[in-house]
């Protein structure tokens, strides 16, 4: 599985950690006596040494002062809102386990994040993954942006670092491409479409609601076509028939044009795949044309699960069903962390601010389990991960051999009264859906 | 629901093939055939986004016409009009639309600032120079706004809604950002038709020397000119605040189309810029609704290419500011 790269990479780290304790060792031989009070600490003497600040040197008697995060993501460009919440979320995820008492298995270590900004450029990403490495990242996370992740994951791969994905949907960010080194805890596109044509059209249904037709309105890149292609394969399955496509551009003024194709087909549903502004415009343009099919919905859209889109577009957006990774509303955690992010971000958590905490405890637990930073270490326990304490509806988090979280899950919300809550299945419903 | 519905069929889905172009333009001829009610529809979308296209190229065309300037700043300059409609909106209560005059006058004023700081130094250098030191400019202003006011969208609170004529729809918000438009142009034709200072920034942009001989001030004409193309581009920004949410890199866009409105339109030309606008709305509008995906992009940069390759100087290259 695509392991020549990182085999030299490896051998590389593994040689200068060699070099590093054996020029430690040689020092401290000359310093014995004046080291003589300091015990155990001459693990931190040697990271050092050996140029590799906060690296674990592999031996056992060595310890860590801190495992370093990098985070990758929009921390400027039309992404930034949302971009900035999530890497804070990364630095809220380190903070607590910080003021636990660090990493346990570390003897205390702090977890330590270092910030990338990749202004949602695909081109950036990349670049950003080799700077935050080279800064002594020990494993990195990002990016929200699928074309962006799909760069990005390549340098980690490279290098033969664990890259845990905050957001990003797009398939084949990990499939087809055999990876070793990449984890997705959130659904992918496939999962979220999947999820959409199980779950939505059940609810519908079940309330007695007829839901035979669809057009989609999607952002037009990896992400929004990766969505668009799965709920294709899926939605017949489910006997609704999709009678119209539209897509929007990245950064367009309005969905003028693309909500008169919608009118034109008027389809039973609207299924919205866009990025927060996306969605804004689409019910701009819906209210501006004095139109709304019988239900409007999304699928892995940002914009019906961000409380402040939500409440710009204002009552239209009520009874809008999406179906989205999600904070899972029924463990008190979820309300404690929600409540600690504002009181120091002053910003929403937003689903997809939830999603990057998620990602960040998923790294923080694997070098718990790891009880090291090298790498491969850190690896080998995300393979084996199975973590459940975490705050996102869905089952406990454990990766296949691509990568993907076997239990990734995209529940139905609802907005309702402004209010973003999850509606289906039953098990992470805080409120009944009101069709 | 809309009037459209029971009237027009389906367009065909995305399929693959070559099909998924060639049917578009059937279907186009068909609903022109059948004088379908949509193409009022989409004419009127047409008008309203071309008309605001137009009057964010208005200041760059200027610009260019009377200094020969690439400016790069426009796309910022634009969203400094949209902040300032928005801060006086929000923080003194003013209407958006006093808040338009009102961001003219913040543009015009950075505009000469601008200009005195960046441009006119570089003035007789050679032209990359202007155009490095404006993207400079873009830079600074841009990480300025996202600085203070974070890169978090912001709106303009106001809901104008739609009329409805026959079975078109009109954005009201869209709709008074055009009557905006089309009153600037004819304002700033005005200007510089019949006013001594206009006819002097007119005979400077067709003869720098020539002006300097008869005694115009060519630099005073320089740092109003700018000042004025900036105090567009805050009317611009300040009519799309009124319709649409903004954050510091909403001007990009514009940019990019702006600028492919006045090569389609000719280099310093008013009427090219409205023409261009028109041209590139209709483009965007109509491609938006007949081609599959975001194909009509495709087809603006390839009339900005033939542009250039067959006419270079634009479709009313050569006319006067």
């Amino acid at each position: 599985m695509g392991k020549t790269l990182k085999s030299s990479t490896s051998n590389r780290r593994r040689f200068l950690k060699a070099t590093g304790a054996s020029v430690a060792a040689l020092t401290l031989a000359g310093c014995a006596s004046d080291d003589a009070g300091n015990g155990g600490g001459s693990g931190g003497d040697s990271g050092e040494s050996g140029g590799e600040t906060g690296t674990a040197t592999g031996t056992p008697e060595q310890s860590v002062d801190e495992v370093v995060i990098g985070s990758n993501h929009p921390l400027s460009g039309s992404l930034a809102a949302t971009g900035v919440g999530m890497s804070n979320a990364i630095k809220l995820a380190a903070m607590r386990k910080n003021e636990e008492g660090g990493i346990e298995s570390l003897d205390g270590a702090e977890v330590t994040v270092i910030e990338g900004d990749n202004q949602g450029a695909q081109e950036l990403g990349g670049q950003v993954s080799e700077e935050l490495l080279s800064e002594g990242a020990d494993v990195l996370t990002g990016c929200y942006s699928s074309p962006v992740t799909t760069a990005a994951t390549q340098v980690a791969e490279r290098q033969g670092v664990p890259f845990v994905i905050s957001i990003a949907a797009a398939d084949n960010i990990l499939q087809g491409r055999d990876f070793n080194y990449v984890y997705r805890p959130q659904p992918p596109a496939r999962r979220l479409a999947s999820d959409y044509a199980d779950l939505v059209p059940s609810v519908i249904r079940d309330d007695g609601g007829t839901i035979d037709t669809a057009g989609l309105f999607y952002i037009n890149n990896s992400y929004g076509q990766a969505i668009r292609d799965s709920l294709r394969e899926f939605l017949p399955e489910q006997n609704v028939e999709i009678v119209e496509e539209t897509a929007i551009e990245f950064g367009a003024s309005n969905a003028n044009t693309q909500v008169s194709r919608l009118r034109s087909a008027d389809p039973d549903t609207i299924i919205a795949t866009t990025y927060v502004a996306g969605g804004v415009l689409l019910a701009q343009a819906l209210q501006d044309q004095d139109y709304r099919p019988p239900y409007l919905t999304a699928s892995a859209s940002a914009t019906f699960t961000d409380d402040d889109a939500v409440s710009d577009i204002g009552e239209f957006a009520n009874g809008v069903l999406d179906n989205n990774y999600a904070l899972n509303p029924t463990v008190d955690k979820t309300a404690e962390v929600r409540s600690q992010f504002l009181d120091n971000y002053d910003q929403e958590f937003s689903a997809s601010v939830g999603m990057s905490y998620t990602a960040a405890e998923v790294i923080i637990q694997a070098v718990e389990e790891a009880g090291s930073v090298d790498p491969d270490d850190i690896n080998e326990a995300l393979m084996g991960l199975s973590y459940e304490d975490h705050i996102s509806a869905m089952g406990a988090i454990e990766f296949d051999d691509q990568g993907e979280n076997v239990n990734a899950l995209g529940p139905v919300n609802q907005v309702q009264d402004l209010s973003v809550r999850v509606v289906y299945p039953e098990e992470y419903a805080e409120a009944e859906p009101q069709v | 629901m809309g009037h459209l519905v029971t009237s027009v069929a389906p367009l065909p889905l995305q399929g693959g093939g070559l099909g998924r172009f060639i049917d578009p333009f059937a279907q186009f001829l068909t609903d022109i055939t059948n004088l379908e009610p949509v193409l009022l529809q989409l004419i009127a979308f047409g008008l309203l986004l071309g008309g605001v296209y137009a009057l964010t190229a208005l200041g760059l065309t200027m610009i260019f016409g009377v200094m020969d300037v690439i400016n790069f700043a426009h796309g910022i300059f634009l969203v400094v009009g949209m902040y300032s409609v928005w801060l006086v909106s929000e923080t003194a209560g003013i209407s958006p639309f006093l808040g338009i005059p009102i961001a003219a006058a913040v543009l015009f004023a950075l505009g000469v600032v601008v200009h005195i700081l960046t441009v006119e130094p570089i003035i007789e250098a050679p032209q990359q120079n202007q155009l490095i030191a404006t993207l400079g400019v873009l830079f600074i202003i841009q990480s300025a706004i996202e600085i203070v006011f974070t890169p978090d969208p912001q709106q303009v609170e106001l809901s104008l809604g739609s009329v409805q004529v026959g079975d078109v729809f009109i954005p009201l918000g869209q709709f008074y950002a055009l009557v905006i438009a089309l009153g600037t142009m004819l304002a700033v034709r005005a200007f510089l038709n019949r006013t001594d200072l206009g006819r002097k920034i007119r005979g400077t942009a067709d003869n720098r020397d020539g002006a300097r001989y008869v005694g115009i001030n060519v630099r005073r004409i320089n740092y109003l000119t700018f000042g004025i193309g900036a105090a567009l581009a805050g009317v611009a920004g300040g009519s799309i605040a009124l319709f649409q949410r903004f954050d510091p890199f909403t001007g990009e866009t514009y940019l990019i189309n702006a600028f492919v409105i006045v090569i389609l339109g000719g280099l310093g030309s008013f009427p090219g810029a409205f023409v261009g606008g028109l041209i590139v709305g209709m483009i965007q509008v109509f491609g938006g609704y007949y081609l599959p995906g975001t194909t009509a992009q495709v087809l603006i940069f390839l009339l900005f290419i033939g542009t250039l390759l067959v006419k270079p100087e634009g479709l009313f290259g050569g006319a006067e500011a």
